[in-house]
């Protein structure tokens, strides 16, 4: 593990209303890594995102990122500490031009990326950039959501399914994607159910169940413990 | 120039011009109100009297020496006025956003309305205290004094000025919302909220600002008004109501279309006072029922179909205080002896509105439907049965009947109209159609405009029972309530009383499992205002008059009131709500103006700490404490078991 923690989220519970959700969440992402929380369908990983980004309100334990406790705080607040995230329904805004969408997270730290580097990353959206967001086919839709949060300077990515609903060619420029960003030096936090694709991008993969993490697995723990993690994601 | 249609082009180009101008007002105010609902999601009530505040402010800084005489300031004028007035309505938005409305924004949006209906009532009541209805003269400014005569009409410079100066704004604000990193985030924040703050922007603070920019834009088309129109309390409460109108005929989520649509009905009003004055008030009401038929998202609308019922029901079903079958004995009993124990006009006035308020929560307690304008369904019937009665010599059976058939009819026209949109617009709707039939009666010969019908003869009930002696009276409105309350209730516990209440819990579901709720909707709504029609002809007969205030909104707003207090959806709290609002206006009487300001506090303090009423909240209480009891039984008989063991 890297010697520098990104973020550490100890015995974490949320609640939807009067239902609970999260039972103790308990995991670590190092600076640079990247880590995905894998789980079948309600296993409670969009909630720890949502959890960890200030927006499920009702919840306990401790989140902390780059060493300050930001469990209590606000989504802006937790946003423009470094933290960005990327919602499982991708979030574009369909009043808003491609453009508009890619500017609209406002910077909040310099070592973002240049929007050359980014038009470079992702050509179709340079092409469509005076198009109406939501015209975006699926695909282009999830690159302009991950897109448009490179900008800000934030180093802690959180991603949620990014490949869901997409077809196998768009899933590997994701993929790409992701690898290029860890080469960058992001952070990313990836929830995914996809284990496949997960597994030849993450360093470290928590596996999540009823609302807790039940497994871990490293990188080079994965190829001898196929068995595993399939009755863990079958459903 | 030639006349036209046998008008004078004098005529026409100068109504035209007046209709511009009002356009210019309305493109400002539903810019304002749209976008406020747009980000919001409030439906803001309140601006027409935000608005007023704006014509007072500029009338208050010319009047500066006088009101604080001995201080030595300045008297400043229409110019200075136009500069710090809107900022000042801005931040008196400001601190009403941070103080009351930012409370609702996670309620249902039935509390947004009443809330906002709440401070309307308070701000025009103290005003209305303060000032009268009299208004006060705003002088044109100097340098905008006199016109030029075109040759076929003269324009005044004073005209010329708000024309450009009000389309100057519009524009303005059509290219901050559209064009400018600001209005991208405004945009943004309208279809997701929670996102925008997660990117890093501080969202409560924008609401904040874009509320006070709406006000800001009310206070600034109040100043601009304040020389045209007379600067007086009443100013704004009207115009409100069209506002509301043209929001609905525009259509929500185009910058553009509400300006256009703003403008556009002006001039048609402007227009519609060459060709037919009388139709001039109630043609902008009509658009919007000939658009709800023809086009029900609005002419420039794409709204997103949100088939939501506002769920705020706060009725426990188990409780004991839901039982009909218990509390119709009990009523009918406190009912017999009541005109013993008080006046018994007192308590006749008691049963007619607790009839309209049981009616009302039929609509609203039981579908969740945020109907506004139930003032038309009381007020026609009464109208109906105090003519009937009075010019036809109907005997009082007939009257009542007459009227409740009309509001029946008009409950299911309107309630067929309305039925188009959802939430907020369902408000907005049953509002303008209210407001059209107040306007109708304040013009048609037949109901004799503000003197109302009077000298309602009481008669003879059946042709033998003399209904001016004022026991039988009251025992016939004891009838009536009793009666109506049993329907009532009968109808809520029915199975169509369930579909009801399942579209209000969930319309997609309830459509999912093969009802056509709109039809439903319908029916129920259609029930609700032969209801109401009955309470309004019962009061028309019990006091002898038929009055515009029976059809104007407060009356409305009195229903939502009471139903509120008492507890919306309960089956007493209607009653309850009944007894405290009718006691509250008696025992404010004297106070006179002050009663608004009194019942408008009533409604932001219910609205605040009060939302299940006076019965839910006892409900709430029984029930917690039954289950405390339980537990605690629970618990002795756990260790009971235990000890035997």
């Amino acid at each position: 593990m890297n010697a520098q923690v990104s973020l550490t989220v100890s015995d974490l519970q949320g609640w939807y209303g009067e239902s609970k959700a999260l039972h103790g969440m308990t995991f670590e992402v190092g600076a640079g890594e990247v880590v995905t929380l894998l789980g079948r369908n309600g296993a409670g990983k969009t909630t720890t995102l949502r959890a960890i980004m200030g927006l499920l309100r009702k919840k306990k334990g401790e989140i902390r990122f780059d060493g300050e406790d930001v469990a209590g705080r606000m989504p802006e607040y937790i946003a423009r500490r470094g933290i960005a995230y990327c919602p499982e329904e991708r979030g574009i805004f369909a009043s808003l031009t491609v453009e508009e969408n890619l500017f609209l997270p406002p910077v909040i730290a310099q070592g973002g990326m240049a929007l050359e580097d980014i038009y470079a990353l992702f050509p179709n959206i340079a092409e469509r950039r005076n198009s109406q967001g939501t015209k975006l086919s699926g695909g282009e839709q999830q690159m302009l959501a991950i897109a448009r949060i490179l900008r800000t300077g934030a180093n802690l990515l959180l991603l949620d399914e990014p490949t869901e609903g997409l077809a196998p060619v768009i899933v590997q420029q994701i993929g790409a994607v992701i690898r290029k960003l860890k080469e960058r030096g992001f952070t990313v936090l990836l929830v995914e159910q996809n284990f496949r694709f997960a597994s030849k991008l993450a360093d470290r993969h928590y596996v999540v169940e009823h609302g807790r993490v039940i497994d871990t697995l490293t990188a080079a723990d994965v190829a001898g413990n196929l068995d595993r993690i399939q009755s863990y994601l079958k459903v | 120039m030639m006349a036209f249609l046998g008008i004078s082009p004098q005529l026409l180009f100068g109504q035209l011009l007046i209709g511009l101008i009002n356009g210019v007002f309305y493109a400002m105010m539903s810019l304002g109100v749209a976008i406020i609902f747009g980000m919001l999601r409030i439906g803001n009530f309140v601006h027409g009297a935000q608005y007023m505040l704006g014509a007072f402010g500029a009338w208050y800084l010319l009047h500066l020496p006088d009101l604080f005489p001995g201080l030595g300031l300045p008297s400043l004028g229409y110019w200075w006025a136009l500069a710090l007035v809107p900022v000042a309505v801005g931040l008196i938005g400001a601190f009403m956003e941070r103080v009351f409305i930012r409370r609702v924004y996670e309620l249902e949006h039935a509390y947004g309305l009443l809330l906002t209906v709440g401070l309307t009532m308070v701000i025009e009541g103290l005003f209305n205290v303060g000032y009268g209805a009299a208004g006060q003269r705003y002088d044109i400014p100097a340098t905008l004094k006199g016109g030029v005569n075109l040759g076929f009409m003269f324009l005044p410079y004073y005209r010329l000025w708000v024309i450009a100066a009000g389309l100057f704004v519009c524009a303005l604000t059509w290219y901050i919302v559209e064009r400018t990193k600001l209005g991208a985030y405004l945009r943004a924040a309208t279809e997701n909220p929670n996102l925008v703050r997660a990117f890093g922007i501080n969202v409560p603070r924008m609401l904040m600002l874009t509320y006070a920019f709406g006000v800001g834009l009310a206070g600034l088309a109040g100043v601009m008004a304040a020389p045209i129109y007379q600067v007086s309390p009443q100013m704004g409460q009207s115009i409100i109501i069209t506002i509301f109108a043209v929001v609905v005929i525009g259509g929500m989520g185009s910058i553009s279309g509400a300006i256009f649509t703003g403008l556009m009905l002006g001039m048609i009003e402007g227009l519609t006072k060459v060709f037919w004055p009388q139709a001039s008030t109630t043609v902008i009401f009509v658009i919007m029922v000939l658009v709800l038929i023809l086009r029900p998202a609005g002419l420039f609308g794409k709204e997103t179909a949100s088939v939501h019922a506002a769920n705020i029901s706060m009725a426990r079903p188990n409780s004991f205080l839901e039982n009909g079958r218990l509390w119709l004995p009990i009523l009918s009993g406190v009912g017999v002896v009541l005109p013993f124990l008080v006046y018994p006009v007192f308590g006749m006035k008691i049963m007619c509105f607790a009839l309209f308020a049981c009616a009302y929560n039929l609509i609203f307690g039981y579908v969740g439907l945020l109907a506004f304008g139930h003032a038309a369904f009381f007020g026609s019937s009464a109208y109906i049965a105090a003519f009937t009665a009075a010019s036809w010599g109907f005997p009082p059976e007939f009257a009542v009947l007459s009227g409740m058939t009309v509001a029946t009819v008009m409950g299911a026209v309107f309630g067929w109209l309305a039925i188009r949109r959802q939430g907020l617009y369902f408000a907005m709707i049953t509002l303008a159609l209210a407001q059209l039939v107040y306007f109708y009666a304040l013009q048609a010969p037949w109901t004799h405009g503000e003197d109302g019908i009077q000298s309602v003869p009481r008669g003879y009930l059946f042709g033998f029972i003399d209904l001016e002696d004022t026991m039988n009276m009251y025992y016939f409105v004891l009838a009536v309530f009793l009666i109506g309350f049993a329907a009532i209730y009968r109808i809520g516990r029915s199975p169509f009383g369930q579909i009801l209440k399942s579209i209000r819990e969930n319309e997609l579901r309830a459509i999912s499992l093969g009802y056509s709720t709109d039809r439903f909707k319908l029916l129920a709504f259609t029930l609700s205002a032969m209801f109401a029609g009955l309470a309004g002809a019962t009061k028309a007969i019990v006091f002898q008059i038929a009055s515009l205030a029976d059809l104007y909104f407060t009356t409305s707003a009195d229903a939502l009131l009471m139903t509120l207090i008492g507890g919306v959806g309960t089956l007493l709290g209607p009653i309850v709500g009944a007894i405290v609002v009718v006691a509250m206006q008696k025992e404010f009487a004297t106070l006179g103006a002050w009663v608004v300001v009194v019942q408008g506090a009533a409604f932001v303090l219910c609205v605040l700490f009060l939302r299940k009423g006076v019965v839910g909240t006892f409900e709430d209480w029984l029930a917690t404490r039954s289950e405390s009891k339980r537990n605690a039984a629970g618990y002795t008989a756990d260790l009971a078991a235990k000890g035997a063991e």
